[in-house]
């Protein structure tokens, strides 16, 4: 064995220009693999923290059928009990109460439906990106209740500022009847994402309960957890706990099916783009085992007349193809590492396109993940094996008489 | 009887080239006894080279029989005529054909790696193999480092190496000048007196015709002259 692998890589150093064009080309091929790896991974991160962290939460509790109504009267049962259990959480570290209904903006400019958000400027402040928008003016304070916040979009709708007064108008829980307050703009933010920046807007929480005609009950609880695992894992105990009594709790997945869709998407296309990658690289090592077999036909057949069996003359083929998977998989790990590096630092600006409902608002960052230095080189290996059989097999299949045409 | 190491009966070989059927070997019959020291020579087309695949188990008869060392080889095949190959011939080729990403010592080494010869032994074997050969010295270099004639005293070494039943040759002086040809001869037919080993030659070169024990004509496919000499 010693000997066959001492001959297969000395077989494979014999041309080294072609080795290196071999390995280069193997090797860029599974480069390019372990970027994309990481690029899918560092988008689908980007895209579910700029859908949760905005201003969604990675969970949230409701009434139960409140996300499919959003009927004022559906508010959170038991929920002075739901936050008084949170706070003994230790797998939820922030939980923000809100309200949330459909309402009318109306200044002396146009009018505008928003969804209104009740918050508590205080615990929203941690939990959500609410406040780190605000662009003009200032973000809701304990002591301006009088105050709003709305989006860029909706400001150049309602041609206002900061100071403008604008008139707000609900319908109220029970009644249905309309209510409506005066609120002056406090703060315009921008999200960067269409939908926030011309469909919210925001305000003490005590106000609107108020105004909602509600008695210190709230339509929702966002929530932000230890990790963003916990919040798409089901099979913890927590979300049964608080999906009783007519709640709801749900993770982000839930909030944002196509979020997960995106990501099953993001698997299939690798899968597919690694079928096509990894093929690519299998004929390329055939093609380079198959010039180096032709190149040495008498040679091989001088090897099977002195009595090398034909599975030793096989796995001599195959002890090349490894040595030339080796080669390549070290020079894709130096290509890879190069630009997931280099990438990882500088990031990849995608900000302002939309996907799946979700606006990239951030540099893309690829991720470094473990399965790419160990799956992406180890497929290379499985794959340059396998496409290594054919030679292999014909290799033992040579008979010496044919493979040494000009001598015994 | 018990001295015929090779037996060829009635072998016949029939090559089918661009759908014409050409005779290589016409029912051939020859006998290599132990010890001998033959060539088989002709013109071009003759069916010698032919003759030494099919005697060597290198290629099948179309017809006939061979047997080498009491096996029927011809009937043989895959793992097992390699084996039989490995343990029993030894090759000398025109080229010398080593495999020039080894040195001489694993040149001369594989086959007895391939036959699990013990580290010790496959050392002691070298070295004295490298020696008869006058390759002392040598026996780290590559093939590239060596001149036609030491390379061909290295394929020499390797055919013998195995301590096999015989060694067939094919052309073996065809790329040398002819005093470096002349010194290989030598070598062999000294180990053929000394260590009785059988040699047979396929060949054009005088020099060998000259200093072969039987000198074997084939013309057509078939033996025109079986000669015994001194």
């Amino acid at each position: 064995m010693k000997m066959l692998i001492k001959l297969a890589w000395r077989n494979i150093l014999r041309n080294k220009r072609r080795t290196f064009l071999s390995g280069l080309a193997v090797g860029i091929s599974m480069a390019s693999m372990m970027f994309v790896d990481g690029l899918f991974t560092g988008m689908l991160d980007s895209m579910i923290r700029t859908a949760t962290d905005t201003f969604l939460g990675q969970g949230q509790i409701h009434a139960e059928g409140f996300t499919d109504t959003l009927e004022v009267e559906k508010t959170i049962n038991g929920s002075d009990k739901v936050i008084k259990d949170l706070a003994g959480e230790n797998i939820v570290t922030l939980y923000s109460p809100r309200t949330a209904s459909f309402s009318m903006l109306s200044s002396a400019g146009g009018v505008q439906s928003v969804m209104l958000y009740g918050i508590d400027p205080a615990t929203e402040k941690d939990l959500s990106m609410v406040d780190e928008s605000v662009r003009i003016g200032e973000y809701l304070g304990q002591d301006n209740k009088g105050m709003i916040l709305i989006g860029s979009k909706t400001a150049e709708t309602l041609e206002v500022e900061v100071g403008d007064r604008i008139v707000v108008t609900v319908a109220q829980a029970h009644t249905g009847e309309l209510s409506q307050e005066m609120f002056r703009v406090g703060g315009i933010f921008h999200m960067g994402i269409r939908e926030a920046d011309s469909g919210l807007a925001f305000i003490h929480l005590d106000r609107a309960q108020t105004l909602l005609g509600l008695k210190g009950e709230f339509h929702e609880i966002a929530l932000s957890f230890v990790t963003l695992e916990m919040a798409g894992d089901r099979s913890l105990p927590f979300w049964g706990k608080y999906s009783v009594n007519g709640n709801d709790a749900i993770g982000w997945k839930e909030m944002v099916p196509q979020l997960e869709s995106v990501i099953e998407m993001s698997y299939i296309s690798t899968a597919i783009t690694l079928f096509l990658v990894f093929g690519i690289v299998g004929l390329t090592i055939m093609n380079s085992l198959f010039m180096s077999l032709y190149e040495r036909m008498f040679e091989f057949g001088v090897l099977r007349a002195i009595g090398t069996r034909p599975l030793r003359m096989a796995g001599i083929i195959l002890l090349e193809a490894l040595s030339l998977s080796i080669i390549s998989m070290v020079i894709g790990l130096v290509i890879g590492l190069g630009f997931l590096k280099y990438f990882s630092v500088h990031g990849i600006d995608y900000t302002g396109i939309e996907f799946a409902g979700v606006t990239i608002t951030e540099l893309i960052f690829p991720v470094f993940t473990m399965e790419q230095y160990t799956l992406y080189p180890l497929l290379t290996i499985i794959f340059s094996l396998v496409a290594a059989l054919y030679p292999a097999l014909y290799a033992a299949r040579l008979t010496p008489a044919k493979a040494m045409r000009r001598s015994l | 009887m018990s001295n015929t190491l090779i037996k060829v009966e009635k072998v016949s070989k029939v090559y089918g080239m661009d759908g014409v059927e050409v005779h290589a070997l016409r029912s051939l019959d020859l006998d290599i006894k132990k010890g001998e020291f033959t060539a088989i020579a002709g013109p071009s087309g003759s069916g010698k080279t032919t003759l030494l695949n099919i005697m060597s188990g290198l290629d099948a008869p179309s017809e006939g029989r061979v047997m080498l060392s009491g096996k029927l080889i011809s009937e043989m095949k895959g793992g097992e005529l390699s084996d039989f190959r490995r343990d029993h011939i030894g090759f000398i080729f025109q080229s010398y054909n080593l495999i020039p990403v080894l040195s001489a010592r694993e040149n001369i080494e594989y086959i007895m790696l391939l036959q699990g010869v013990g580290e010790n032994e496959r050392r002691t074997r070298v070295s004295e193999i490298l020696n008869d050969v006058g390759l002392e010295g040598m026996e780290d270099r590559r093939p590239a480092q060596l001149s036609g004639g030491q390379q061909q005293r290295v394929a020499i070494a390797r055919a013998m190496v195995s301590k096999p039943d015989i060694i067939l040759a094919d052309e073996p002086t065809a790329n040398l000048d002819s005093s470096t040809g002349a010194s290989l001869l030598d070598i062999m037919r000294e180990l053929n007196e000394k260590r009785g080993m059988t040699f047979l030659f396929s060949t054009h070169d005088s020099m060998i015709m000259e200093r072969a024990k039987r000198l074997v004509l084939l013309k057509d496919g078939s033996v025109d002259s079986d000669e015994e000499r001194a």
